[in-house]
């Protein structure tokens, strides 16, 4: 019965080609709404995870760094140096503005770095110094590529002309880009000398980051101290929480898209094979043996569909971060999972729809031609 | 006609799943659609209901929304002596993230002066702050999270008391919440700060001539707001409209896939008539004609039932979840139609090989 189904099924290439690319398509939607997100996801935590800092010391009460905001009096640098573990502390200020090149503006984080900084700085440096200096700014690559700057051109940031000294990696996201300029620089163009944004910690050799994240939470007021898997873990919930409902909605619908492709795909394909059904009936095949063989071909069908739509959407991941410098997808092995379960309910479904021609099949029509 | 009519409806179910098919599809792009337009009204609400034609900002900001503006010291004071200007509100806003029940939730928080403007516009639940310690909530926010009057919010490190809740201060990515500009002040650690001034123009002078005047001044960057509001949209139209035409470009290949396969069913049962046609002398751009008829047929009519389901979806979805605001106006529906007679055209490529290498005689071997 399985070889009757697979046959049927690949008998006519086109047809296969059409409803497995419908059902492989429906499944990427699934797939890549959950990519784009994952992708945000780890983007909006890449310099977090790659600021070389263990723990993270910000204002009481704020756990982001992402569309949040941070001010520390400066002396609070001096007060977690003295606890026990820190072996170096960082501070960086912090706001979102606008690198602007020409007319191309475009929205980034913008770090003020002190001199030889011991944390926070830029983690691939693809040309030219980590270090901004005075009037300097590292900035994105693919942003200083897309605004046709080079180092030793001219950027505007904070309403400042600095120049460009270096070009980094792995700094832009869907929404902005990072960009890194002297901490000095930074506290006079917003006039606010003693405040800082966080404190950057790189704990003693031995040091429990945790363990030195509470410490300081204890000895110093008017901070909330996190490790840096804490901190990422907080960035990681900002954008699951604002997509979760979004992306209920888009898989709601992809499932449902998926099942009608399915449901068409396995109800065509029988309708087509009616005849060879009759004579299997003629021939004493029972239904639940027909039943059986259109089960195989939807499960068949919707197996080459997850498989087609997983190859799309990694494809999808190569190219699409080729043409649109601030997306990319990033395809989960829990996604895939999901979207496989997806498959099964479409392949049940779907199966079920020409049940009543199957049921209602009459043996002798084969006999009269129909 | 009559063929392609008769082809199309022999087979019911079919028929219904196909239209199924493309009506989702359809309503998937429309949704979609929606969601950007309603975000795009969203993102300027604020400043669609503050006082003034003229912004003025840090030296290098163009937004509201996007980037965070500090004002040189003395702005205010220097903007007001600018012949021409009527009056200055200022303000001093961030983006602020709220831990509200485990749930992360970014918010727009503006800080007003109460005696000038610049607040919420439709406060509709107690009243506006009087002290530092008061807040006004998004009332759709707040009914999510079981907020009311009286109630205690956390912000960074202080906590205030709900005394208002206001209407059309919300959205899916965020929603605003409104202080004392000195309680924000106090909660950034920035004595006298300030964003943005929101300017009131003299009826007899231009808002450009004025602008122009403004921007003058050392540090500062002055806008229309008009352009303020559609540098917002652009802004926010860059982050989102990627990962939307590509969700819409998939749906509309699946649309295409779906009117493709069961054209080509219909025309592959139908091998032997159209055997019978070509026999009969019928060339093949008549044959075409008729699969173009059914594909045009299938998909226009699922495009018809997509933009009826997206209509009654919008409703859904609004109902359940209020921070969403899905505009769907009468040239999407037009665009809709397009988009499904461009479904129809491609899917009407897929029985053309099987009606080209038709044999007429075919017909009489059997």
């Amino acid at each position: 019965m399985t070889r009757l189904a697979v046959r049927n099924l690949f008998q006519n290439r086109t047809r296969l080609i059409i409803s497995v690319g419908g059902v492989a398509l429906a499944l990427m939607l699934i797939l890549s709404l959950d990519a784009i997100v994952l992708w945000i996801q780890q983007r909006v935590t890449a310099y977090i995870d790659s600021s070389g800092a263990d723990v993270f010391v910000a204002q009481s009460g704020v756990r982001n760094l992402h569309m949040a905001s941070s001010s520390l009096p400066w002396d609070r640098s001096a007060l977690v140096a003295e606890v026990d573990g820190v072996q170096s502390v960082t501070p960086i200020l912090y706001t979102t503005n606008v690198v602007a090149v020409g007319d191309e503006r475009t929205i980034a984080y913008i770090i003020g770095l002190p001199r030889d900084a011991l944390a926070g700085g830029p983690w691939i440096v693809r040309s030219g110094w980590a270090d901004p200096g005075r009037g300097g700014a590292v900035i994105d690559q693919g942003l200083a590529e897309k605004s046709g700057v080079g180092l030793g051109d001219e950027v505007e940031i904070m309403g400042r002309t600095f120049e460009v000294v270096g070009l980094s990696g792995g700094t832009t996201s869907l929404t902005n880009s990072i960009a890194f300029i002297h901490s000095d620089d930074f506290s006079q163009l917003r006039g606010n000398p003693g405040i800082v944004s966080f404190l950057l910690i790189r704990v003693a050799p031995g040091a429990s980051p945790p363990d030195v994240a509470r410490r300081i939470e204890s000895e110093v007021d008017g901070v909330t101290v996190q490790t840096r898997q804490e901190f990422a873990a907080q960035e990681r919930r900002v954008v699951r929480d604002m997509s979760t409902d979004l992306v209920r909605i888009m898989n709601a619908v992809g499932f449902l898209i998926g099942l009608a492709v399915m449901g068409l795909t396995v109800y065509t394909a029988t309708l087509l094979r009616r005849g060879e059904y009759g004579v299997m009936k003629a021939l004493g095949a029972r239904n639940r043996d027909l039943y059986a063989s259109v089960a195989v071909q939807a499960l068949v069908s919707v197996g080459l569909g997850l498989a087609v739509g997983v190859g799309f959407t990694l494809v999808l991941s190569a190219l699409v971060p080729r043409l649109a410098s601030n997306l990319g997808l990033a395809v989960s092995f829990a996604s895939v999972a999901k979207t496989a379960v997806a498959s099964v309910v479409f392949a049940g479904a779907a199966a079920l729809l020409p049940i009543r021609q199957m049921r209602d099949l009459d043996p002798a029509m084969v006999f009269r031609g129909k | 006609m009559l063929i392609a009519h008769r082809n199309l409806t022999r087979e019911k179910t079919r028929l219904a799943l196909s239209i199924g098919g493309v009506a989702l599809a359809i309503m998937l792009v429309l949704i979609l659609d929606g969601l950007l337009a309603g975000m795009y009204r969203q993102i300027t609400s604020y400043l669609d209901h503050t006082p003034g034609s003229v912004v003025v900002a840090q030296k290098g900001v163009r937004n509201l929304l996007g980037a965070t503006s500090l004002l040189p010291a003395g702005a205010a004071a220097d903007v007001e002596a600018i012949a021409g200007v009527a009056g200055a509100v200022p303000i001093l806003s961030q983006f602020v993230v709220l831990d509200l029940h485990g749930k992360k939730q970014p918010a727009y928080l503006v800080g007003y002066p109460p005696e000038l403007g610049g607040g919420p516009w439709d406060v509709v639940a107690g009243r506006t702050p009087e002290t530092d310690e008061e807040m006004v909530f998004d009332r759709v926010l707040a009914a999510r999270h079981d907020i009311g009057l009286g109630d205690e919010v956390a912000l960074m490190d202080r906590t205030y008391s709900v005394v208002g809740l206001s209407r059309g201060t919300t959205s899916w990515m965020t929603s605003f919440i409104f202080l004392r500009q000195s309680a924000v002040q106090t909660l950034v650690r920035a004595p006298g700060a300030a964003s943005f001034l929101l300017v009131d123009v003299k009826k007899e002078e231009a808002a450009e001539s004025v602008r122009d005047r403004i921007s003058e001044l050392p540090g500062v960057e002055a806008l229309l707001k008009s352009d303020v509001q559609a540098n917002d949209r652009s802004l926010f139209g860059k982050f989102f409209s990627a990962p939307v035409r590509l969700m819409a470009g998939i749906a509309f290949l699946i649309g295409a896939l779906v009117v493709g396969l069961v054209i080509y069913t219909a025309t592959v049962e139908r091998r032997r008539e159209y055997g019978v046609l070509k026999a009969l002398g019928a060339r093949n751009c008549v044959l075409y004609s008729v699969v173009v008829i059914q594909a045009f047929w299938a998909a226009l009519a699922g495009s018809a039932f997509g933009i009826l389901l997206a209509l009654g979806a919008r409703t859904a979805i609004m109902a359940a979840r209020p921070q969403f605001l899905i505009v769907l106006q009468a040239d999407m529906a037009g665009r809709a139609l397009l988009i499904g007679m461009g479904m129809g055209l491609l899917a009407a490529l897929f029985p053309a090989r099987a009606i080209a290498g038709l044999e007429p005689a075919e017909v009489f071997r059997r």
